[in-house]
C-alpha cells in the first residue's frame, strides 16, 4: 500500500468558543477518490482550510507526504504537493486564462540552491531554519536579476511554463479560451480553469471544493468522468466536498459525513447512505419516523433543519 | 549576437540615444530643469505603480522614501563636495561621486522599504495605506529636526551634477524593471495577489514575500529619484517631501491607470507639465502688459483647472487612462504597433 500523502490525525479548530471542527482524521492515498459530505455549515470548508494552512489546526495534526504542517503557510504547504479549488470560483479575474494557470506553474529550477537542499533543511529543522530562509531569499533575489536582465535561461524557462500551462488548459479543453480574460469564461470553463491552475502547482492531492456547484445535469456527469481521468492521469489522490449526492456517491469510493463539526459516519458509499445518523442529519428526525426508522439519540440543543 | 547579452541591447540603445539628447538640449537650462522635474515624477509614478498598480496594495507614503533618497544623496555629496578621485578629471570623479550618493540614497529608501514592508504587509487596504501614511509623516518629521539635515531649512549647496542624461537614464531604467517584471513569473504572481490573496497563496505564491519585494524596489527607486531632485534643484527642505507630495503621485499612478506603466508614465508628464502650460496659457490669454497682479490670479486658477481637470478624467474614465493596459493596447488597431508589445 502507497504512503499516505495527506493525513489528518485527530484535528480541530476553535473559533472563539466555538468548536467548527473537532476529532477529524483522514488520509489520502495516491489513487484515492474520497468525498467530504454535509450539510451547510458542517465545517466541511473549515477541514479544507485546515488542511491547506488557511487556518491553523487548534488540535491535532495534519501530516502533508510524512511531514507536520501545523503553523507552515498556505504556500508551503502547497509547494509539499496539496492544490485545492474554492467553493466560490477564486480566479485572477482580469489575468487571462493562460496567465492563470501559469501563476500556478513555479518552476522547479532554483538559481544556486536547489529546492530540495532546502526543504531538505526545513525538514531536519522542523520547517524554522534561518539558514535554509537565507539560502530561499538568495535564491529569490538573484531570480529576480535573471529576469531583469532577462537571460537565455530565464527565457527558457519561462517557454517550458508556458509549454506546461497551455498542455494544461488543453487537457480541461480549454485552450480555445488561452488569451480570454478570466472572468469572462462561462461558469462551467471557470470551474475547470480553476482545477487547471490547481494542476499547474503538480500537486500530489487535489481538493476540490464543490466543482459542481452551479452545474447543470451534463456538466456534471462530464465533471465526474473528468475527475476519475485527473485521478489516473496525473496519478492524484483527490477529495471532493460536494452537495450533489449523486456525484459523490457516484464517483467516491470512500466518504466521510460531517455534522456540526463531528465526523458522524465515514465508508463506502452505500454504507453511508443507509446511516440513519447521515438521514438525520440531512433530512431530519420526521423523515425517519415516517420511514419507520429508528431515530438515534442526540443532546436536544443541536437541531438540524431539514433540507 | 551572444544570447546572453540581449536582455542589455536596450541599455545601450538608450544610452546613445540619451547621449545624443544630451549634446542637442543639454544646453538649455529652463528646459533641463522642467525635463529633470517631469523624469523625477515619471520615476516616481513608475516605481509606485509596482506597489500601487501591479500589487495592488495600496501605498501612500512615497514621498517619504523619497526623502530618505534625497537627503541621503544630498549629505553624501555635500560631505564629499571638495574631495575628488585622484587620477581622474573632476568633471569625471563628480559624475562618479553623484552616482555613488545616488545608489546610497536608493539603498537607503530601500532599506526603508523593506524594513517598512515585513512588518505591515501582512495588512491589507486601509491599514496598509494608515501605516505607509505615517512613514511618510515620521521621514519628514525626523528630517525637520535633525541640524545634521539643515532641520526646517534643509540642505543648500548640493553640486548640482545632475544631468538631462542621468535623469532619463534612471526614467529608463526604471521603465525596463517594470516592464520586465510584468512580463515574467513574478510580475504574474504580484498581479495574482492583487487579484485574489487568498488564491495566490494557495496557488504557492509566498504573498508577504512578494509584497515586501515589490516594496523594496518601489522604495529603491523612489529612493533614486530623491537622490536626482536633490542635484538639480537649489535646496531640498522638509516642504518638498510632504503628503501632497505622495498624494500627487498616486493620483499620478490612478489617473493612468492602476497597473499601467506607460499609463503612469503619460499621467506624471502630463500632471506635471499641466500646471506649467496653464500658466503659460494664461498669461498669454491676459496679456504679459496688465501686470502682476492678474499673473497672480491666473497662478491662483490654475490649480482649480488641475483639480476639475482630475475630476473630469475619473467620471470619464473611473479605471484611468488605460485601465490596466498599456498604451500599445489601447491604440486603435490601425496603428503600426499596436497590440504587440515590446517586451
Amino acid at each position: 500500500m502507497s504512503e499516505a500523502l495527506l493525513q489528518a490525525v485527530q484535528a480541530g479548530i476553535e473559533f472563539g468558543g466555538l468548536r467548527a471542527l473537532h476529532g477529524f482524521d483522514l488520509e489520502i492515498r495516491q489513487g484515492d477518490l474520497k468525498g467530504l459530505i454535509g450539510p451547510n455549515g458542517a465545517g466541511k470548508t473549515t477541514a479544507f482550510n485546515i488542511l491547506t494552512g488557511v487556518y491553523e489546526p487548534t488540535h491535532g495534526e495534519i501530516r502533508v507526504c510524512g511531514e507536520v504542517v501545523n503553523g507552515r503557510q498556505p504556500h508551503q504547504i502547497n509547494h509539499l504537493g496539496l492544490a485545492r479549488t474554492f467553493q466560490n470560483i477564486r480566479l485572477f479575474r482580469a489575468l487571462s486564462a493562460l496567465d492563470n494557470v501559469r501563476v500556478a506553474c513555479l518552476s522547479d529550477e532554483r538559481p544556486i540552491f536547489s529546492q530540495a537542499r532546502i526543504d531538505e533543511l526545513r525538514r531536519r529543522t522542523s520547517g524554522r531554519s534561518p539558514l535554509a530562509s537565507a539560502m530561499d531569499a538568495l535564491n529569490n533575489y538573484v531570480d529576480w536579476w535573471r529576469a531583469l536582465l532577462l537571460t537565455p535561461g530565464f527565457q527558457e524557462e519561462e517557454r517550458e511554463l508556458t509549454r506546461r500551462a497551455e498542455a494544461l488548459l488543453e487537457v480541461m479543453g480549454l485552450s480555445h479560451r488561452r488569451n480570454e480574460e478570466a472572468r469572462n469564461l462561462p461558469y462551467g470553463e471557470q470551474r475547470r480553469l480553476e482545477i487547471a491552475r490547481a494542476l499547474g502547482t503538480r500537486p500530489r492531492v487535489l481538493l476540490l471544493d464543490e466543482p459542481a456547484a452551479g452545474m447543470n445535469t451534463r456538466e456534471k456527469g462530464d465533471l465526474m468522468v473528468l475527475i476519475r481521468q485527473l485521478r489516473d492521469q496525473f496519478s492524484l489522490g483527490i477529495l471532493v466536498i460536494e452537495h450533489d449526492m449523486k456525484l459523490v456517491m457516484g464517483i467516491c469510493e470512500d466518504i466521510t459525513v460531517l455534522d456540526h463539526g463531528v465526523t458522524i459516519a465515514r465508508g463506502a458509499p452505500e454504507a453511508v447512505r443507509q446511516d440513519p445518523k447521515v438521514i438525520e442529519a440531512y433530512l431530519g428526525d420526521s423523515y425517519l419516523a415516517a420511514h419507520g426508522m429508528p431515530v438515534p439519540a442526540r443532546s436536544p440543543t443541536t437541531e438540524t433543519p431539514a433540507t | 549576437m551572444p544570447a546572453g547579452i540581449r536582455g542589455l541591447v536596450p541599455v545601450l540603445i538608450a544610452i546613445v540615444v540619451l547621449a545624443v539628447l544630451q549634446l542637442v538640449l543639454g544646453g538649455a537650462p529652463f528646459f533641463v530643469y522642467l525635463a529633470s522635474i517631469v523624469g523625477v515624477n515619471v520615476i516616481l509614478a513608475v516605481s509606485l505603480n509596482i506597489v500601487n498598480g501591479m500589487t495592488g496594495q495600496f501605498s501612500i507614503g512615497h514621498a517619504g522614501f523619497m526623502a530618505v533618497g534625497a537627503y541621503t544623496a544630498g549629505k553624501l555629496s555635500l560631505l564629499l563636495k571638495d574631495l575628488a578621485i585622484s587620477g581622474l578629471p573632476a568633471a569625471v570623479s563628480d559624475q562618479v561621486q553623484f552616482v555613488g550618493t545616488l545608489l546610497a540614497g536608493g539603498v537607503a529608501a530601500a532599506l526603508c522599504g523593506f524594513l517598512v514592508g515585513l512588518p505591515s504587509l501582512r495588512l491589507r487596504g486601509d491599514y496598509l495605506a494608515i501605516v505607509t501614511l505615517g512613514f511618510g509623516e515620521i521621514i519628514r518629521v525626523i528630517v525637520q529636526n535633525l541640524d545634521v539635515f539643515g532641520r526646517a531649512l534643509g540642505l543648500s549647496g548640493i553640486p548640482q551634477t545632475s544631468s538631462l542624461f542621468a535623469v532619463w537614464f534612471c526614467v529608463f531604467l526604471v521603465v525596463l524593471v517594470a516592464r520586465r517584471i510584468v512580463g515574467s513569473t513574478h510580475g504574474r504572481s504580484l498581479w495574482a495577489i492583487r487579484e485574489d490573496e487568498v488564491a495566490a497563496e494557495a496557488m504557492g505564491v509566498n504573498t508577504t514575500g512578494y509584497k515586501v519585494r515589490a516594496f523594496v524596489i518601489s522604495s529603491f527607486f523612489a529612493g533614486i529619484a530623491g537622490g536626482l531632485f536633490a542635484h538639480f534643484v537649489p535646496i531640498i527642505n522638509p516642504g518638498s517631501f510632504t503628503f501632497v507630495k505622495s498624494i500627487e503621485v498616486v493620483v499620478m499612478v490612478v489617473a493612468g491607470g492602476l497597473g499601467s506603466t506607460t499609463g503612469a508614465i503619460v499621467a506624471a508628464v502630463f500632471l506635471t507639465l499641466l500646471p506649467e502650460v496653464l500658466r503659460t496659457l494664461f498669461l498669454q490669454l491676459g496679456g504679459l502688459d496688465t501686470g502682476a497682479s492678474l499673473a497672480q490670479k491666473v497662478d491662483q486658477i490654475r490649480m482649480p483647472v488641475y483639480g476639475m481637470l482630475l475630476v473630469l478624467l475619473m467620471l470619464v474614465r473611473p479605471q484611468g487612462l488605460f485601465g490596466t493596459r498599456e498604451i500599445w493596447d489601447v491604440l486603435p488597431r490601425w496603428w503600426p504597433g499596436a497590440r504587440k508589445g515590446i517586451t
